[in-house]
């Protein structure tokens, strides 16, 4: 002992290890303290996030609705499509990727550069990862869309060597009719990034697709559908104990199905449209409205030149679409314009029946008053011309003939806000309200409409061109349409309507369109007669504007016209070309049969010439084969009826 | 020598048993809370990486016992007279480290030594205390001591400190300096110098901070105050612990069920972070009890001082004492984010030769100490 030393003096420290036991004890409550804070008062909240970090909400898409037309043809549906992806973490270099770049035909510079991010993301460290840099190694990317089905089989019985190379199937939209009706269908397009921040409170992500023209867009909520989910644990599928794992980490419920979108039947014939585009086929713009006068459905909506939805939707990948609207923003003659509805044009002569009633329901003039025509009209300094000398005219003959001076002589005694009231009686001047496509309105102008324009007097040469249906009086394809149709069946201006009902995908209906009355015109009925027996007169009288061009056994009453245009052409035409958009443009309104009318039609034909030469034809052959289409539908219904009433 | 030697067999085996109960508690869970820290759900290669840990931690574990029980076994006071060569002979292999050691992660605290690696500043911490414990004891004086008397053993502390932190390797300097300064404050200090000392402590670390400190230094500490915006991924590390160790609530997830361990979202989780799968394992319950068992130890060890028959055993049972403390109190501190992310070992539990080895060797002395009260 005394070899180790004396004991020393511990008095020294006495007074000090009180103080250390108190201090170490204090700073160990500290941290039972603050554990009892994150275990016990927050310890549900760290609970639900440490699930958060494990599981995952596998979304499970939808299928969108068919939309068919009125006999249940399908106009629009989903093709299976099959794309590639890649979990870059997962590939191996040297194995995988070679057969994979065989198999997908990969070519340069693509090859090259999802090589390097397969390099890029591999260097990544398995671990420590902020939740930025662990996303981006968890991305998928994409390697291919739309592949060969063949490939995908063989991707699929091979997935087991060919680990991280997954197959996601992704529905493509698909149109059987290609460009026919497409502007009253629509397409879809891709949800853009600035457009998410409004939809994703919908439910809509990135690389989402909805309607973007036409029914639909119109009808997207109804169509799209609800996407289910699937929970899964993070990398269950490497593990050997799923069932386990899952059973003790999912929440109920652990799936939920997808609801698929609705079934739209739309009032829309193919078979009709499908004659349009025959009949139109010499002309190379303009637009065709067929209405059920009875309803107010639209059985063909038609506007030229159109284009095919399938590439505008995405079908032939990413960069067709950018190609087709480059091409189609590009086009002077607006192939992407909605012409039956989303463009204003004057009527011309079209526009005369509704002059007439006009003047008539003032009783400024009555059948019998005389109009004679030196081929014009002398109004003030101004000389008014007329398409020829007519000679004595009465109402009768200055529909059938088209004589302008007749209407100029209405337009001096007709007030323009009468013309303007009569007009908005048969719709016009407002939008119709069909809802599928951007609507113009029109204008029926008046009085303070001139002056608010023109900041001047008033004057009465401005009724005269409106009476003739030029000047500032503007019609949409469909207004005029409605409005032939309003005339055949005695004055009941009809909602439109492109949809007839909605059903489940298991064909439930759910919801059914009845037609809607718009407004009841109540003109006087014998005026009414008065004009509709000139608009027969107009194909099957000698003098008739359009008796050149009627074909025999057609039963169908209307009125050809022939609008000025305003001479502004197009930017960027070619200046050979310019001579086109000077023509006037041709138009053809009326109705089918003439005595019980069942139909309505407007054709108008951009910078066609002559009404009755060009737009004249087009009506008369449409009308011709829906006669031999009514024919035919009548005697297969006497038949007994096909198995299966749905066809798909 | 021959004469304690003897000694020690009359005496017979004075083994202290709550202190060698307390120990082997801490090394049982450790030990179980490893081989759960190392079963995460990963790749064939991985896996067997990480149950090599496991086996090489289990036989570090024996060697440590056999070491502490070999220092143990000789009386504590020949020690002292050693504690100079020891300490001298630390401070070398410390600077080694520099010529020799082998780069990780941007530092060099390891030398390779035949098929294994050492850190010798794990052994520097103990030796420290040795050599603190020896000034400690043939310092007698009765007045309270002045800057002028603390500047030896001030000397003695910051020398393997400076070679430690310029590894760089903050937290072996943090701990080394606290635990130090704890057998140090045993002694009576003026309260003038005390304050000029904490003042100096507290201009330095400004000064560090804007010329010395690394940027990834200063990270870990930015994102302990605003773990939310973190950058660098330290942030995250913390909150993914709190929220492994939150998760556990009050029982616990079970053992091997840490959802925050199995599925990889604890870094480190066998080095830095194994409080955090012990958390989580055990909930609030274990944690409870494994708290109990580090200040056991800790206050044991201030007891064991209080018994000492000498000042060499007292200022050496505090200084051991102090490196558990310090430990245990700063590697939990950080996985409850209560203190920055700084690499400081969790005694008995953390994965690591050097570590476990020196705090067995640690706890041997104590366990010396308490034999010859």
């Amino acid at each position: 002992m005394a070899l180790l030393g004396q004991r020393s003096d511990v008095g020294e420290f006495r007074r000090r290890y009180r103080w250390l036991v108190l201090a170490a004890i204090s700073a160990f409550l500290i941290l039972v303290g603050r554990l009892a804070q994150l275990q016990i008062v927050q310890g549900d909240l760290h609970r639900a996030q440490a699930r958060k970090n494990i599981v995952r909400e596998r979304s499970l898409a939808t299928t969108r609705g068919v939309i068919r037309d009125t006999e249940g043809r399908v106009l629009a549906a989903n093709r299976p499509s099959y794309n590639v992806h890649m979990a870059p973490a997962d590939v191996d270099l040297v194995e995988t990727w070679p057969r994979v770049v065989k198999l997908l035909g990969l070519e340069e510079p693509e090859k090259s550069l999802l090589e390097a991010k397969i390099k890029e993301i591999q260097a990544m460290p398995a671990k420590g990862l902020s939740p930025r840099e662990e996303k981006r190694r968890g991305q998928q990317v994409l390697l291919k869309v739309d592949v060969d089905r063949d490939i995908i089989a063989y991707l699929e019985t091979h997935a087991r060597e060919l680990r991280g190379v997954e197959v996601s199937p992704q529905p493509v939209r698909y149109y059987p009719y290609g460009e026919l009706g497409a502007h009253s269908i629509g397409y879809m397009r891709e949800v853009g990034a600035e457009d998410l921040v409004r939809l994703e409170e919908r439910g809509y992500r990135a690389g989402d697709r909805l309607g973007a023209v036409g029914v639909e867009r119109r009808w997207e909520s109804y169509l799209r559908g609800v996407r289910g989910f699937k929970k899964i644990v993070r990398g269950v599928s490497r593990r050997d104990d799923v069932q386990e794992v899952e059973a003790r980490y999912l929440e109920e419920p652990r799936r939920v199905e997808p609801i698929p979108g609705r079934d739209i039947s739309l009032t829309l014939d193919i078979d009709m449209i499908t004659s349009i585009d025959k009949a139109f086929r010499g002309q190379l713009a303009g637009a065709v409205v067929v209405v059920d006068v009875r309803t107010g459905r639209i059985l063909a909506a038609s506007s030229k030149p159109s284009f095919d939805v399938n590439v505008a939707s995405g079908g032939n990948g990413v960069q067709a679409v950018a190609d087709t609207f480059r091409r189609l923003n590009a086009d002077p003659l607006k192939p992407s314009l909605d012409k039956t509805i989303s463009a204003a044009y004057p009527p011309g002569s079209t526009y005369k029946p509704f002059t007439a009633l006009a003047a008539l329901a003032d009783r400024l003039i009555d059948p019998t008053t005389e109009v004679d025509c030196h081929g014009g009209y002398e109004y003030g300094k101004r000389f008014f011309r007329c398409t020829g000398v007519h000679r004595k005219v009465h109402l009768h003959e200055a529909i059938v003939q088209s004589c302008n001076t007749y209407f100029y002589e209405l337009g001096a005694r007709v007030s323009i806000d009468k013309l303007a009231s009569v007009g908005l009686d048969y719709g016009f001047g407002v939008k119709t309200g069909i809802g599928i496509n951007p609507e113009a309105r029109g204008r029926m102008p008046t009085r303070s409409w001139y002056t608010r324009r023109y900041k001047e007097a008033f004057r009465g040469g401005f009724t005269l061109l409106s009476a003739i249906g030029q000047g500032a009086t503007t019609v949409t394809v469909l207004q005029l349409a409605l409005a032939y149709a309003a005339l055949a069946n005695g004055g009941t201006l009809y909602q439109p309507q492109v949809v007839r009902s909605i059903e489940t995908s298991d064909g439930t209906v759910v919801q059914e369109f009845p037609p809607r009355v718009r407004r009841l015109i109540e003109p006087d009925q014998e005026h009414l007669n008065w004009v509709k027996s000139a608009l027969e007169g107009v194909v099957t009288e000698k003098e008739g504007t359009a008796y050149k061009e009627r074909i025999a056994g057609v039963d169908i009453a209307g009125k050809t016209g022939t609008a000025q245009v305003s001479h502004v052409t197009p930017r960027g035409v070619d200046p050979g070309k310019v001579w086109y958009f000077n023509r006037d443009h041709a138009w053809f309104s009326g109705y089918a049969p003439s005595r019980s009318p069942e139909i309505a039609i407007v054709v108008l034909v951009e910078h066609g010439g002559g009404g009755g030469k060009n737009a004249g034809p087009v009506a008369m052959r449409v009308v011709r084969d829906w006669q031999k289409m009514k024919e035919k539908r009548l005697s297969s219904k006497d038949e007994p009826a096909p198995s299966g009433s749905r066809p798909n | 020598m021959a004469l304690g030697g003897r000694m020690m067999f009359r005496r017979g085996p004075a083994v202290d048993m709550p202190l060698l109960l307390g120990v082997v508690a801490i090394v049982t869970l450790g030990l179980v809370n490893l081989y759960s820290a190392t079963s995460v759900y990963a790749d064939t290669e991985t896996r067997a990486r990480l149950a090599d840990i496991y086996v090489s931690q289990v036989y570090w574990m024996v060697v440590g016992g056999l070491l502490a029980i070999f220092v143990a076994a000789i009386d504590y006071r020949h020690y002292e007279r050693f504690a100079g060569v020891l300490y001298a002979g630390g401070v070398v292999s410390c600077a080694l480290v520099f010529v020799l050691g082998s780069n990780v992660r941007g530092s060099s605290r390891w030398i390779q030594l035949g098929s294994f690696t050492f850190q010798p500043s794990e052994f520097m911490k103990i030796l420290l205390v040795l050599m603190v414990a020896r000034h400690v004891h043939n310092d007698h004086k009765n007045e309270p001591r002045t800057l002028v008397d603390l500047a030896i053993p001030g000397l003695l502390i910051l020398v393997p400190v400076g070679l430690v932190m310029a590894q760089p390797d903050l937290g072996t300097g943090l701990i080394m300096s606290l635990s130090s300064a704890t057998v140090l404050l045993m002694t009576r200090i003026r309260k003038r110098t005390l304050v000029a000392i904490v003042g100096a402590a507290g201009t330095t670390s400004v000064l560090a901070w804007n010329h010395a400190m690394k940027q990834y230094q200063k990270d870990r500490i930015t994102s302990f105050l605003d773990p939310e915006h973190d950058k660098t991924g330290i942030g995250w590390h913390a909150l993914q612990s709190q929220t492994a160790i939150g998760n556990g609530q009050f029982l616990g997830e079970g053992f091997m069920q840490g959802t925050q361990n199995q599925f990889g979202f604890l870094p480190d989780q066998f080095s830095d972070f194994p409080f955090a799968v012990f958390a989580e394992d055990w909930g609030f319950v274990g944690c409870l009890l494994l708290l109990c068992l580090y200040c056991f130890v800790c206050v044991w060890a201030i007891h064991v001082a209080s018994q000492a028959k000498d000042r060499f055993g007292a200022a050496l049972a505090t200084g051991v004492g102090a490196l558990i403390f310090w430990h245990a109190v700063f590697n939990i501190g950080m996985a409850i984010g209560v203190l920055p992310v700084v690499g400081v070992t969790l005694p008995l539990f953390s994965y690591g030769g050097s570590s476990v080895v020196t705090t067995l060797v640690g706890l041997g002395l104590l366990m010396n100490v308490s034999m010859r009260r």
